[in-house]
């Protein structure tokens, strides 16, 4: 592909030592879009092979694998994580570039991939239920790597996370000793919280303290509403997560980072509330009953 | 011989909310040294007048260099013993060459009553003069078997010794205040440098660039890998210039939509005889790259 004409004003400008006077014009990006864009899109780049990276969010979700999960809820939800890979693949094609890490808590924590794996690379590993329910352990976990010496070391600038945990039943752990470590980490006080309930033994007032609100906690107790509701939270999150809501023109006052959460947050239990409560009532076989 | 370029690139916000390019870039060959240095104009709204704070702060280290340059003999005779207190010094005469050029701006150029239409009479008050030009500085500088540079701010340095790898050798001041961007307008701008010095090595290539640069990077060995490309691309700088400028157009307007500048100086002799390392270092580059991606993709979890 030609770029005969691109900026040969700009390259003559420099083809000599530059002095102090060599302040050349900045290039500008200005040109409209589909010409630029054929402008820019050259076959014989040697610098593609390394890629451009956009504004990223990364999605941790936290999911309890202990053995009471076995069964039609670990079944249902490695069905509904599958079908939600695409939909939140969606949400990455404009402009932030969606990271997706799992970590799974029984007796053991364990992460699904070693890092945050882009949303198109992003394959669901179907899991396995056994074992007790080490959500301080899980928190601890998170707390680690939820850091820039860690999982997000990433050069490119990132939006504070989206944090979803889900569970059936109570820790088997301290909880408590985890939970006030995560709350000191920073992404996690900016990060989007919400929680998801599974059956008739989840405590939402517990996980009404690892989100901060009742507001970003809902309740699933059958396999359809577990569908449902992971659909609603991962997606509404995410969305609200890539939304850029510090961008202000020269004029109008900045958001710092405190009003760009709490904004978010609200946001996020206003539209988790209004979608919970819009879902109609299915005739599914609640998780508690005939198994 | 050294040669070199340095382009700045207009982000995509700035274009959406009218402001100028904020980034200022250049390149100086002298008498046996050459000098790359790029500047990040901050673009906030108390700091209106940033894209001119820019192209001072380039201004004002070029002419600090090229003065410890006029004595050269002496200057390199004492570097290797006095580097530290050498490097301090061009860095307070070029905090104040960057104040006498704002203050000489803002006497020639008064705030005007549009620039101050966007504050209460309160809040502009409360703004120190220095702070309308506030801006980030890293430089460059390679001599004949040596290399130092300095940075105020956010930013990055990237040197390609004889070996042919990539290395980012600033070594940070630890002792700036944290969750304060250091900029050339704080008042006590001088003490919050970070600098190097490597001897006896020989350098191929030098770059400083913004941090619009090294965000629209997913990982630091991408940003170091592109490096690499662009020093094995720059026997035929000429033609090769034109690719870098699309690139960095490309990286502004999908990547984090920042300015971006780059600056870089070479050793033109070393650079051809080291041809085939370089060449090789990017080869090598692309597995090891290839070798990232597989080992990301493994699982790990007890699976169904």
């Amino acid at each position: 592909m030609s770029n005969e004409n691109m900026n040969e004003q700009a390259v003559a400008e420099n083809t000599t030592a530059a002095s102090l006077d060599d302040f050349e014009p900045a290039e500008t990006t200005a040109a409209p879009e589909a010409a630029a864009d054929n402008m820019l899109d050259f076959d014989d780049d040697p610098l593609s092979a390394t890629g451009v990276s956009r504004k990223s969010l990364v999605i941790f979700f936290l999911i309890d694998t202990s053995g009471s999960m076995k069964g039609k809820k670990m079944g249902e939800l490695n069905t509904v994580m599958e079908e939600l890979i695409p939909e939140i693949r969606r949400v990455g094609e404009a402009d932030t570039e969606v990271k997706v890490a799992v970590l799974t808590f029984s007796t053991e924590v364990r992460w699904m991939y070693s890092t945050p794996i882009p949303i198109e690379d992003f394959e669901w590993a179907r899991l396995r239920a056994s074992g007790v329910t080490s959500m301080g352990a899980a928190f601890k976990e998170l707390n680690q790597r939820m850091s820039r010496n860690s999982f997000l070391n990433s050069p490119s600038l990132s939006f504070a996370p989206v944090i979803f945990l889900m569970t059936d039943g109570y820790p088997s752990d301290d909880y408590k000793e985890g939970l006030k470590e995560l709350q000191n980490n920073s992404w996690y006080k900016f990060g989007l919280k919400a929680a998801l309930g599974i059956g008739q033994e989840a405590n939402d007032n517990i996980l009404a303290e690892f989100t901060g609100s009742k507001d970003t906690v809902v309740h699933a107790y059958s396999g359809g509403q577990l569908a449902q509701m992971i659909k609603i939270i991962a997606v509404t999150s995410s969305q609200i997560g890539s939304k850029s809501m510090t961008l202000s023109d020269d004029t109008s006052h900045e958001l710092g980072e405190e009003d760009v959460f709490a904004a978010k947050q609200k946001l996020l239990g206003q539209q988790i509330q209004e979608l919970v409560t819009s879902q109609t009532d299915e005739n599914d076989v609640p998780f508690d009953t005939g198994w | 011989m050294f040669n070199g370029f340095s382009k700045s690139v207009m982000g995509a916000s700035h274009e959406k909310t009218g402001l100028v390019c904020q980034d200022s870039s250049a390149f100086k060959v002298g008498d046996g040294y050459a000098i790359a240095v790029v500047a990040d104009g901050h673009g906030s709204k108390k700091h209106f007048r940033s894209h001119l704070g820019s192209q001072f702060a380039v201004e004002a280290v070029i002419e600090a260099i090229d003065r410890f340059y006029e004595e050269r003999e002496e200057l390199e005779k004492s570097l290797p013993t006095n580097a530290k207190l050498i490097i301090k010094n061009i860095e307070k005469q070029v905090i104040s060459n960057w104040n006498i050029k704002v203050e000489k701006h803002i006497a020639e150029n008064p705030v005007t009553a549009e620039e101050k239409s966007k504050f209460t009479a309160e809040e502009f008050e409360a703004i120190p003069q220095e702070s309308y030009y506030g801006s980030t500085l890293v430089a460059a500088v390679a001599g004949s078997n040596y290399t130092f540079g300095l940075q105020i701010g956010d930013g990055s340095l990237v040197a390609i010794f004889e070996d042919g790898k990539a290395v980012m050798p600033m070594e940070y001041n630890e002792s700036a205040p944290a969750n304060v961007t250091a900029s050339m307008c704080n008042s006590n701008a001088a003490t919050m440098f970070s600098s190097f010095y490597v001897p006896n090595k020989r350098l191929i290539a030098m770059f400083g660039s913004t941090d619009g640069l090294y965000t629209s990077f997913g990982s630091e060995f991408d940003f170091l890998d592109y490096h690499s490309i662009i020093t094995s691309q720059l026997v035929n700088l000429e033609s090769f210039k034109k690719v870098i400028i699309n690139n960095l157009t490309k990286r502004s307007r999908y990547g984090t939509e920042d300015d971006i500048s780059l600056s870089c100086v070479y050793d033109e002799e070393l650079l051809n005889e080291k041809l085939p390392v370089l060449n090789a270092q990017v080869e090598n580059n692309k597995k090891r790259a290839a070798e990232r991606k597989a080992a990301l993709l493994k699982k790990q979890v007890e699976l169904e």
